[in-house]
C-alpha cells in the first residue's frame, strides 16, 4: 500500500494584524502518497503559499497556525526549530518563484549547494562539491564545472532556476514543494524545466506539490488537481476529471475563463468571475466563493466541506452541476462574438519598414534588426516572442519613447520615425500604450479622475472639467466601473480595476492604435478574461486597432488577426492567426507552439527541444538569429547568411532556409 | 579583475581632478574675503609706500592665476609657504607635526568606534524587536544626536572633573611628545566616537533587517542551515557591505569633529590649528589646513569607495548571462 | 491620521520626544517675556553664582548673565536658522537633485563632479572657514552657507528618490501624452517622492542644529549680544571646575533638542515610509 508521505489534517492559518484576525488557509485537509504529485491551484489571495509556506512551518510572526502536518509519520507542527532542521532541505525541499532573489548575491553557486550536503549528510567539502557538480548535471547544466564556481548574477534565470532546483533535490527529499517555479521563465525554458521536474520525480521517486495559476503548466507535471479559493480548498481529484466535469462552481468558472487552443474571440467570449476575493475574517463561515457565485442557496452563506462526488473526487458543492455534465468543461460563449468586418472599410494604419534599434553604452544591445510590420485600421496584431526578441523595444518606438536607429515607421502615411518629444499633438493622441504592470502605470497618488482626465485635457483640450466629468463617467462605464471611483486613488484598486482605469485613460482621447504591452500578464486568470473581453468590445464599438504583445500564445491565438513571430530583434513569421495556429513555418513558431501547455490534460504534446546556443544580443547580427538553438539547422549557411523570404500565402510568409514542399 | 583596476583608476583620476579644482576654490575663497593681506602683516600704522613695497616683495600684484599656481607647485613640493601672523614662521614647522596628532586622534576614534557600532549594529538587527535592540537603538540614537562638544562636556564633567581620572584638557607639556601622554587621548576620542557609533550602529542594524528579511535568507532557512549559521555566513557579508559606504560617508563629520574636540580640548592637532589661524586671520596658514583638511578626506573617500567596488561580488564579476 | 495615532501609541519613545520639541517651541515662542532677567543684563555681583541663587534658576555665567535668560533667548536663533536651512537646503536640493536625475546628460554628470568637489571638504570645515574669514555672522549668513554645505547631502537623496520613479510606467505614460518635463518632474513624480523628501528635512533639522551649535561653539555662532548656545559652552569652558553649571546647562538643552528632533525625525520616517 502507498504510503502517506505527507498528510494534513485540518491545518488553518490565521494572522493577527491591527485591523483583526484574518483567515489566508482554513481547515485544509490533504494528502500525499509516495511518489505522487499534486497541483495546487488557484488566483492570487487563495492562499496556496501560505499553505506551502506553513508545510515547511515557515510563517511570520503573526501568524497562528492549527491543525496537524503529519509527515512520514511524524506531526511537524509541534516540532521546534531546531528539530524541523533536519527536515527542511532535507526531506522536505521548497524551490521558489523568483530564482534570482532565491540565491544568496554574496555567496558563490558552488558554496550554496555544497552546505546543503555538507549539514544534511556530512560530507566532506571535496565530497560535497562532488555531488553538487553531478545534482547540476542531473538537471542537464552545461559545463557544472565552471558554474560553481561563478555567483548568482553571472547566469540566466532559466540556470538560477535549475540551481535551485538542484540545491532541493541533493539529499534525495521525499517531498518536493514548488512554487510558481517557471512563472518568471520564458515559454521554450519553462517547457525543458518541467521535462526535466518529470524526468527527476521519476529517477528519485520524489513527491512533488506543484502551486500554480496555470492549468496547464500543473497538467504536466501532476496527476492529481487540488483548487483553492480564499484560504479553502473547493475542490479536489485527478486532473482528467477535473476537467472534465468540475463540481464546483469556481473551478467550473475558472476552467473556462482560460484562453485555450480553439477557442477564439470570433466564435465566443471568456469566461469572467463576477465580484473580487477580499480578505476574510476569521470566524467566518459558509462557502468561500458564495458572495460570488450565481448557483448559491441559502445553505451556502452557512454550510461547508467537501463531500465525495466521484471516485477519489471531492468538491465542496455537489449540488450545482451535479446533472450538468455535458456542458462542464467547455466554453459556452454566453454570447457568440459577432465581427462584421466584411463590409467596413479598412485602411493601413501603421506601416513599418526595417526598424533597427541599437540601445547604446558599454554594451550596445541590437534589440531590432530589420522589422517590416503593416497594422491595417480596426484589426489586431499580435506580436509574439520570448524575452529579449525586440517586442517591446517594437511597442516603445511605436509610441516614441525611443528613437528608432534605422528605418522608418509610418502612421497613416505620415513619418513619425522621432521620439515622443518631437510628435505631433495629434500623433501623440492616435497612439497610446498600455502597460504589463497596471499599478505602476498609473500615478499612485492622483486620483483616477485625475488620471483619465489629463489626457482630455493636454490632448484634446477640454478646459471645462464639468465637460470632462461628464466624459470621464461615460468612460468608466464603457470599462466597467461605476462613478464611486472618480475620487479613488490607484493605490486603493485592485490590479484588474486599475487596469481599467488604464484602458479608459487611453480611450480618453479617442486613439487610432493601442499597443497592448503585456496587459494582462500581471493578472489572474479570472481579471484577464475581463480584461481581453473588454478589449474585445471596445474594438467593435470603437473601430480602434491593437498592436498587442505578449508571450502568452493561448492569449494571442484568442485575440488577434494577424500574428508576428519575432526571434532577436527580426520577424520569423508573420500571418493570419489561423494560419499561424494551424500551420507553423518557422521553425521557431513550431517549437514554441510545441511548448505552450494545454489547459485540456488530454491534449499533451512533445515538447521540442532546442539547443542552448543563445544570440548574443551584444552582437552585430549575422545570419538567422536563431540558428544556434535550431532543430532543424540546414548547415552553416543559416549561420552566415540571413535567410530568404517564403510566402506560404497571400497573407502568410516566413523568412527561413529551409524551404516551402 | 581588471574591472577593479579600471575602477581603481577612475577613481583616482576623479581624485585629482577634484582636488586640483579643490585647491583652486580654497585659495580663491581666502583671496576673495574681505581684507587687505599686506596691512595686516604691517598693521594699521603702516605707510602707503611700505605697504606697497610689501606687496612687490610678496607678489601680492601678480594676477590671480600666477599667484595660485606658485602656491599649489610649492604645495605640491611640501612646501605650505608661510605663516603671516607668525611672521616668517615657516607653515611646514608648525603643521606637520600637528597633522600627525590629529590622525592619531582620528585613527584611535576610528578603531573604537567601527567595532563597536558593527557589533552592536548586529546585536540589534539580529534581536530586532527585542529588549537589547530597543536599548541599543535607544542608545544609538541619543549618542548620535549630541554634538561632539556636547558629550566632551559631559565627559569632562564626569571623568574630569567629578571622578578626577582623565585630564581635563589634553595639551602635551613642552618638552614631551604624544606618546608619553597617551591618556590624553581617551576623552577627545570618545566624544568623538559618540556621534559616529550613533550613526553607523543605527545604519548596520537597518541593514541587518533588511537582509534577514530577503528572499536569499528564506531559501537558506528552508534549506535546513540553523540560525546561527545563516546569521553568519550567508547574511553578514551582505549586510556589512553597505556599512563600508556609510561609514566613508561620515567620515565628514569625523574631521569635523577633529576640530571641534581639539578646540574643547585643546589637543595640539590640525583641527585647533585651523581655529587659531581663522582668529588670528593668517590667510595662509587657513589655506594650508583647509587644503591638507581636503586632501586627506577625499583620499579616504576614495579608498572606502574602492574597498566597497571589490568586496561587491555583483560589481567585481560583471554579470555575463550565460 | 488614524494610522499616526495608532504609531505613536507602538512607540512611546516618540510621544515623549515630540512633547519635548513643542516644549521648546514654546519657549522659544513666549519664554523671552516670561524670564524675569535680559539676556544682557550682567550681574557682577553675581557672577557664576550656583542655581538658585538670588532668583538665578539655573545660575549665572562668568559675566553674571543668567543662565536661564540667555538660554530660553538662544532659542529662537537655533531654531529659526535650524528651521529656515532645512527648509531651504531641502528645496534647493530638490531642485538640483531631480534635475540632475532627471535629465541623465552632461547635467548629470555635472552635478555629480560639482557635489563630489563640494563633498570633499567635511561640512563643518567649510562652514567654519567661511564664517571665520567673513566675520560677523547673522541668521542670513549662517543659514546660508551652513545650507549650501547641506545641499550635497540632500541633493543626493533627491535625486535617488527620482531616479526610483523615473522608470516607472506612469513617467512613460506621462512622456508619451507628450507632457512638459516641469510637469512630469515636479507634477507627476514630486507627490509621490514627498515622502522621502520629508524625511531627509526633518533629518536636515536636526543636522542644523548641531551644526549650528557647533559653529556657535567654534566661536563663529550668533554674534553677541544675541546668546548662542554654542558660545555660551565655549566661553564658560575654562571655569568648569569651579562652576560646571553654566557649561552643563546649554550643553543640555543642546542634548535635549536635538535628541528630541531626532526621535522626531525618526517616527516620521517609520510613519511615512513604512506606512503605504
Amino acid at each position: 500500500m502507498d504510503a502517506d508521505i505527507l498528510e494534513l489534517k485540518n491545518v488553518s492559518v490565521n494572522f493577527e494584524t491591527h485591523e483583526g484576525l484574518f483567515s489566508a488557509v482554513k481547515n485544509i485537509s490533504l494528502s500525499v502518497k509516495r511518489n505522487q504529485s499534486i497541483g495546487i491551484i488557484g488566483e492570487s489571495g487563495c492562499g496556496k503559499s501560505t499553505l506551502s509556506f506553513s508545510i515547511m512551518r515557515y510563517l511570520a510572526h503573526n501568524a497562528i497556525l492549527e491543525g496537524s502536518i503529519i509527515f512520514k509519520g511524524e506531526d511537524l507542527s509541534t516540532k521546534s526549530e531546531k528539530e524541523l532542521e533536519s527536515y527542511r532541505g532535507n526531506r522536505l525541499a521548497m524551490v521558489f518563484q523568483n530564482p534570482y532573489s532565491s540565491l544568496n548575491p554574496a555567496l558563490t553557486i558552488g558554496f550554496q549547494l555544497d552546505e546543503v550536503g555538507i549539514k544534511h549528510q556530512r560530507l566532506t567539502k571535496s565530497r560535497a562539491r562532488r555531488a553538487s557538480i553531478k545534482a547540476l548535471k542531473m538537471m542537464n547544466i552545461g559545463d557544472a564545472e565552471g558554474i560553481v564556481l561563478r555567483y548568482p548574477h553571472q547566469v540566466s534565470g532559466g540556470i538560477q532556476q535549475r540551481i535551485c532546483i538542484a540545491m532541493a533535490i541533493l539529499c534525495r527529499p521525499d517531498l518536493m514543494i514548488l512554487d510558481e517555479p517557471t512563472t518568471a521563465l520564458d515559454v521554450t525554458t519553462e517547457a525543458v524545466i518541467l521535462d526535466t521536474i518529470n524526468e527527476l520525480r521519476e529517477k528519485l521517486k520524489m513527491s512533488l506539490i506543484y502551486i500554480s495559476h496555470d492549468m496547464g503548466v500543473i497538467n504536466k507535471v501532476a496527476e492529481h488537481i487540488v483548487v483553492m479559493y480564499n484560504g479553502e480548498i473547493v475542490e479536489k481529484g485527478p486532473k482528467h476529471t477535473i476537467f472534465d466535469s468540475p463540481k464546483h462552481p469556481y473551478t467550473r468558472a475558472l476552467i473556462n475563463c482560460m484562453p485555450r487552443k480553439g477557442v477564439v474571440k470570433e466564435e465566443s467570449r471568456l469566461n469572467t468571475i463576477k465580484g473580487y476575493v477580499r480578505q476574510r475574517g476569521a470566524f467566518e463561515e459558509g462557502c468561500p466563493f458564495a458572495p460570488r457565485c450565481e448557483k448559491k442557496s441559502a445553505t451556502c452563506e452557512k454550510m461547508y466541506g467537501l463531500k465525495a462526488v466521484g471516485v477519489d473526487h471531492l468538491a465542496a458543492c455537489e449540488r450545482a452541476y451535479a446533472t450538468d455534465v455535458s456542458q462542464s468543461n467547455k466554453i459556452t460563449g454566453n454570447r457568440a462574438y459577432h465581427f462584421n468586418k466584411t463590409n467596413i472599410e479598412t485602411r493601413e494604419l501603421l506601416n513599418i519598414k526595417n526598424l533597427h534599434k541599437i540601445y547604446p553604452g558599454k554594451r550596445k544591445t541590437y534589440a531590432l534588426n530589420g522589422v517590416d510590420l503593416k497594422v491595417d485600421s480596426r484589426s489586431v496584431v499580435g506580436v509574439v516572442g520570448e524575452s529579449g526578441c525586440g517586442k517591446t523595444t517594437l511597442g516603445n518606438l511605436i509610441v516614441g519613447l525611443y528613437k528608432p536607429t534605422d528605418g522608418t515607421i509610418l502612421f497613416d502615411n505620415t513619418d513619425i520615425s522621432k521620439v515622443w518629444k518631437k510628435r505631433s499633438f495629434k500623433t501623440l493622441k492616435d497612439i497610446q500604450l498600455i502597460f504589463q504592470n497596471p499599478g505602476r502605470s498609473l500615478n499612485p497618488s492622483k486620483s483616477v479622475q485625475q488620471i483619465i482626465g489629463r489626457p482630455m485635457k493636454s490632448l484634446n483640450g477640454i478646459k471645462s472639467s464639468k465637460e470632462r466629468r461628464t466624459l470621464i463617467l461615460e468612460l468608466l462605464k464603457k470599462v466597467d466601473l461605476g462613478s464611486e471611483y472618480l475620487n479613488k486613488k490607484s493605490s486603493q484598486l485592485s490590479g484588474g480595476e486599475q487596469q481599467r482605469v488604464a484602458i479608459a485613460r487611453a480611450l480618453s482621447i479617442n486613439p487610432e492604435l493601442i499597443v497592448c504591452d503585456e496587459p494582462t500578464s500581471a493578472l489572474d486568470v479570472s481579471v484577464q478574461a475581463a480584461v481581453l473581453n473588454l478589449l474585445n468590445d471596445l474594438q467593435v464599438e470603437t473601430n480602434i486597432a491593437y498592436l498587442f504583445i505578449s508571450h502568452d500564445l493561448n492569449v494571442i491565438n484568442y485575440i488577434s488577426d494577424y500574428v508576428i513571430v519575432l526571434y532577436g530583434g527580426k520577424v520569423c513569421e508573420y500571418g493570419k492567426k489561423s494560419e499561424i495556429m494551424s500551420k507553423p513555418s518557422h521553425p521557431y513558431t513550431s517549437a514554441l507552439l510545441s511548448a505552450v501547455s494545454e489547459v485540456d490534460p488530454k491534449k499533451q504534446k512533445k515538447v521540442i527541444k532546442l539547443g542552448k546556443k543563445l544570440n548574443d544580443p551584444a552582437k552585430k547580427p549575422k545570419g538567422c538569429p536563431f540558428a544556434g538553438r535550431c532543430h532543424k539547422q540546414v548547415g552553416n549557411i543559416c549561420v552566415t547568411k540571413y535567410p530568404p523570404q517564403h510566402n506560404v500565402s497571400e497573407t502568410h510568409f516566413y523568412n527561413c532556409h529551409i524551404p516551402l514542399n | 579583475m581588471s574591472n577593479i583596476i579600471e575602477i581603481i583608476l577612475k577613481r583616482v583620476g576623479t581624485l585629482f581632478a577634484t582636488l586640483l579644482i579643490m585647491s583652486f576654490i580654497i585659495f580663491i575663497l581666502v583671496e576673495i574675503m574681505p581684507g587687505d593681506v599686506a596691512q595686516m602683516i604691517l598693521g594699521q600704522s603702516a605707510t602707503e609706500e611700505s605697504l606697497a613695497a610689501l606687496r612687490e616683495v610678496k607678489g601680492l600684484n601678480e594676477p590671480l592665476l600666477t599667484r595660485y599656481w606658485k602656491w599649489i607647485s610649492q604645495a605640491v613640493q611640501g612646501d605650505l609657504g608661510e605663516s603671516l601672523y607668525m611672521k616668517g614662521v615657516a607653515i611646514n614647522s608648525i603643521l606637520w607635526r600637528r597633522v600627525g596628532h590629529s590622525l592619531v586622534l582620528a585613527a584611535t576614534a576610528f578603531l573604537i568606534f567601527v567595532p563597536l557600532s558593527i557589533f552592536f549594529g548586529v546585536l540589534a538587527g539580529v534581536r530586532e524587536k527585542k529588549f537589547s535592540d530597543s536599548l541599543i537603538s535607544f542608545f544609538g540614537l541619543a549618542t548620535m544626536a549630541l554634538p561632539e562638544f556636547v558629550s566632551g562636556i559631559l565627559l569632562i564633567t564626569v571623568f574630569a572633573v567629578k571622578l578626577d581620572v582623565l585630564p581635563i584638557v589634553s595639551v602635551i607639556p613642552i618638552g614631551e611628545t604624544l606618546w608619553q601622554n597617551l591618556n590624553i587621548l581617551i576623552l577627545p576620542a570618545l566624544s568623538i566616537t559618540f556621534v559616529m557609533f550613533g550613526y553607523v550602529s543605527r545604519m548596520q542594524r537597518s541593514s541587518v533587517i533588511n537582509v534577514m528579511n530577503s528572499d536569499y535568507i528564506r531559501s537558506a532557512i528552508l534549506k535546513g542551515m540553523s540560525k546561527r549559521y545563516v546569521i553568519f555566513r550567508h547574511a553578514l557579508k551582505n549586510a556589512l557591505l553597505p556599512t563600508i559606504t556609510i561609514i566613508g560617508m561620515n567620515m565628514g563629520w569625523l574631521f569635523g569633529g577633529l576640530v571641534v574636540v581639539e578646540t574643547l580640548f585643546g589637543y595640539p592637532g590640525m583641527g585647533s590649528l585651523l581655529m587659531t589661524a581663522i582668529r588670528t586671520r593668517d590667510l595662509p596658514l587657513i589655506q594650508a589646513c583647509v587644503l591638507l583638511i581636503t586632501v586627506i578626506y577625499s583620499h579616504s573617500t576614495m579608498i572606502t569607495d574602492i574597498l566597497y567596488n571589490y568586496l561587491n561580488p555583483l560589481i567585481r564579476f560583471e554579470g555575463e548571462g550565460v | 491620521m488614524s494610522y499616526i495615532l495608532f504609531q505613536l501609541k507602538r512607540n512611546p519613545l516618540a510621544i515623549l520626544g515630540i512633547c519635548i520639541l513643542i516644549l521648546w517651541i514654546i519657549i522659544a515662542i513666549v519664554g523671552p517675556s516670561l524670564v524675569p532677567f535680559s539676556y544682557t543684563e550682567m550681574d557682577s555681583m553675581n557672577q557664576l553664582v550656583p542655581m538658585g541663587t538670588d532668583g538665578h534658576v539655573l545660575g549665572t555665567d562668568n559675566l553674571g548673565r543668567d543662565i536661564l535668560a540667555r538660554i530660553v533667548y538662544g532659542s529662537r536663533s537655533i531654531l529659526s536658522v535650524a528651521l529656515l536651512t532645512s527648509i531651504l537646503s531641502t528645496v534647493l536640493g530638490v531642485i538640483i537633485g531631480f534635475s540632475a536625475g532627471y535629465f541623465k546628460t552632461i547635467i548629470d554628470t555635472i552635478f555629480l563632479r560639482a557635489m563630489d568637489i563640494i563633498m570633499s571638504i567635511p561640512p563643518l570645515v567649510l562652514s567654519l572657514v567661511v564664517l571665520g574669514i567673513l566675520g560677523d555672522s547673522t541668521i542670513f549668513s549662517l543659514t546660508l552657507i551652513v545650507s549650501v554645505a547641506f545641499i550635497p547631502a540632500t541633493a543626493k537623496v533627491a535625486r535617488g528618490v527620482l531616479l526610483t520613479e523615473k522608470n516607472q510606467e506612469y513617467v512613460m505614460s506621462a512622456r508619451i501624452r507628450g507632457e512638459n518635463h516641469l510637469y512630469i518632474m515636479f507634477i507627476e513624480i514630486l507627490p509621490n517622492t514627498m515622502g522621502s523628501i520629508i524625511v531627509e528635512a526633518t533629518a536636515r533639522f536636526a543636522y542644523s542644529i548641531m551644526m549650528v551649535a557647533s559653529l556657535g561653539f567654534l566661536g563663529v555662532g550668533m554674534q553677541p549680544p544675541t546668546p548662542d548656545w554654542g558660545m555660551m559652552v565655549i566661553e564658560n569652558k575654562p571655569v568648569i571646575s569651579q562652576a560646571p553649571w553654566a557649561v552643563l546647562f546649554p550643553a543640555l538643552a543642546i542634548a535635549s533638542l536635538v535628541i528630541a528632533v531626532s526621535i522626531f525625525s525618526d517616527f516620521i520616517s517609520k510613519v511615512l515610509i513604512n506606512g503605504r
